[in-house]
């Protein structure tokens, strides 16, 4: 265990620990928080894992967490690592299974007047349409040889396919595609768990969630991206599904073999990792990239399912029916970014394991529309709190490479949760707070009971002071789908 | 032999316990099983199926062997009641498992992680503690 002081606090918001702290540190461990926030990290191994990062081979500057860090296994929930190529590492486990788990940010042109009467019935519908739950499959039928294309087009596939538009595409980050990816590096397993589950949400902590608008704090960039005060808007919380998760697992088995080749002295064999420039690391990335494009077409199918949720419930009811797109934003990913340290420009794999990337004003990675108010950033809250809508910063680009946030955190067990918390009393209690449920688990509710987690908006407070991200609008809930 | 839930902020872990390497790896599959099926009394006996995998180390050995059965929980909904361990070493398992099919689990095992995963000698024989992404 970390303990306070272990860590010395350089600003009103950000901790370190030195890299003296343990003999195997190649940098310092930076993270975000508070007061309030910082008894929560000392308390999980989150802090002891984030040093664990910080011996990896190739890390620059420093292991980076946000906020909402918390413990996961080997990288910390909310932890950034930069190496620098050609010889720095590429680490599964800093991508997490869940590879390209992200968040779609989809808004109407109706206010929640104008639902309200329809919400329940929204809700029923959305359930029905868009599958979760274990092992569900989805209503996507591939043809042989389709599922290639899924990983190699991603959302391009999607749009191409019916379910979505060119302006989908253009409020995705990498256009809903990453170049390289290469199909014949994912295994035939892999394959065949993601053969039926394109546009399906699966369980644990992913939803579809009907917000309002509940506060706008930027105006202008509220205004540019699409928002207002009142306003109902869609988030879908998902990821790669099963065949993620195999990308993750073959890869990691793979690469416990190059611990012995490389000379790793890792603290944990979950970091296991490979230079990105052999075989093994280049080979990780095109199937990382493939399963990241099929995460991208997996939302992209959802919002299509919500469209016509939609459509079967509001059509010829309000003045206008019709979604359009926010913004969709990946947070386990690991992508190659140029980024610039002691004023020179550096090429860096940046891992983001439960970080997001916020790319500030001017970055060309974003698309024409956003160049010049930053990238929106998408902040899911735990279930029945708030959620954020955030741009990226300057300071984001100069402190954290370029990246923030990506939720509350937990800080209670799910095991605790189980045992504290009954679905179906927080059920009753969400309902009587006038949000819609539909849960496929009663024990899967009460793990991801808002008691378990961070205050979120504590955790965005953290950001947005510490200039890492800033505030554009707040989000409530009215009605949430889980599997 | 025998497993125990023990708190994970994030996921689930289990410490397993076994007098020999069959029983902890026959402990560790009925503690991942445990997570996902609350009621075992639905699952029929109908189903056969039998592994055979080899592995870097038994640490791998372990995580190949409970990934296979998340693999058959998820892709068909299908829960094992019996693991018949005929053969193991320390890089090699060959098993038969029984069970059958249920309608929903409640309980969805992305992967099995290798994070701080060793199996050590303890006084009930062998011990190990396993984090499962879920």
């Amino acid at each position: 265990m970390v303990a306070i002081h272990d860590f010395k606090q350089l600003d009103e918001y950000l901790f370190e620990v030195p890299a003296a702290f343990r003999k195997d540190m190649r940098v310092p461990a930076r993270f975000y928080s508070d007061a309030e926030l910082l008894k929560g990290v000392i308390t999980d191994n989150s802090l002891l894992q984030l040093i664990n990062t910080a011996t990896l081979p190739g890390i620059v500057k420093y292991a980076l967490a946000m906020p909402d860090i918390h413990q996961g296994y080997g990288f910390p929930i909310g932890g950034v690592v930069a190496t620098e190529l050609p010889d720095g590492i590429i680490s599964p486990g800093g991508v997490g299974y869940d590879i390209n788990c992200g968040v779609r940010l989809l808004a109407t042109h109706l206010n929640h007047e104008e639902i309200g009467p329809f919400v329940d019935d929204l809700a029923t519908i959305l359930y029905t349409n868009c599958p979760s739950g274990v092992g569900k499959g989805g209503s996507i039928q591939l043809m042989a040889g389709e599922l290639d294309q899924v990983m190699s087009q991603g959302a391009r596939w999607a749009v191409k396919k019916g379910f979505g538009s060119e302006a989908d595409l253009e409020r995705t980050e990498e256009s809903g595609c990453l170049d390289g990816a290469n199909p014949a590096k994912v295994s035939p397993r892999a394959k065949d768990r993601g053969q039926k589950q394109v546009g399906t949400l699966g369980a644990g902590n992913h939803f579809i969630e009907l917000d309002s608008v509940e506060k706008v704090l930027d105006a202008d960039v509220a205004q540019r991206i699409g928002l207002f005060e009142g306003q109902i808007v869609v988030q879908i919380h998902c990821g790669s599904r099963g065949l993620g998760h195999q990308v993750c697992g073959d890869y990691v088995k793979r690469f416990q073999k190059m611990i012995a080749r490389y000379g790793l002295n890792l603290p944990d064999r979950e970091l296991v990792c490979a230079p990105l420039s052999s075989a093994e690391g280049q080979d990780y990335l095109a199937a990382m990239k493939a399963a990241a494009n099929y995460a991208f077409a997996n939302r992209q199918v959802l919002a299509y399912h919500i469209r016509r949720s939609f459509e079967q419930v509001l059509a010829g009811k309000v003045s206008n029916h019709h979604i359009f797109q926010i913004y969709d934003i990946a947070h386990n990913m690991a992508k190659v970014e140029t980024h610039r340290i002691a004023g020179k420009k550096v090429r860096l794999c940046v891992h983001r394991k439960g970080a997001t990337r916020a790319f500030g004003p001017g970055a060309p990675e974003l698309p024409p529309a956003y160049r010049d108010i930053g990238q929106p950033v998408l902040v899911p809250g735990s279930m029945g709190t708030a959620s954020w809508v955030l741009v990226g910063t300057r300071e984001s680009m100069a402190r954290t490479f370029g990246s923030t946030c990506h939720g509350a955190g937990r800080t209670m067990s799910r095991k605790k949760a189980r045992k504290t918390i009954r679905g179906l009393t927080l059920r009753e209690e969400l309902e009587g707070r006038g949000i819609h449920i539909r849960a496929g688990s009663m024990s899967g509710l009460a793990e991801e009971a808002p008691a378990a987690y961070k205050d979120v908006d504590r955790v965005v407070k953290v950001v947005h002071e510490a200039g890492i991200a800033k505030k554009v609008a707040k989000l409530k809930p009215i009605a949430v789908i889980k599997g | 032999m025998g497993f125990q839930e023990i708190e994970h902020t994030a996921d689930r872990a289990l410490k397993i316990f076994g007098g020999n390497l069959k029983e902890l790896f026959i402990s560790a599959a009925e503690g991942m099983t445990s997570l996902m099926v609350a009621d075992m009394s639905g699952v029929s006996g109908e189903i056969e199926k039998t592994i055979e995998m080899d592995a870097i180390d038994t640490e791998s050995l372990l995580v190949e062997w409970l990934s296979e059965l998340a693999y058959w929980a998820e892709a068909e909904m299908l829960i094992f009641k019996t693991f018949r361990i005929q053969n193991i070493t320390v890089d090699h398992l060959a098993a038969s498992v029984i069970g059958g099919k249920l309608p929903a689990l409640e309980k969805h095992i992305k992967a099995v992680t290798y994070h701080n995963l060793k199996i050590i000698k303890s006084r009930r024989g062998l011990e190990a503690t396993i984090v499962f992404d879920v």
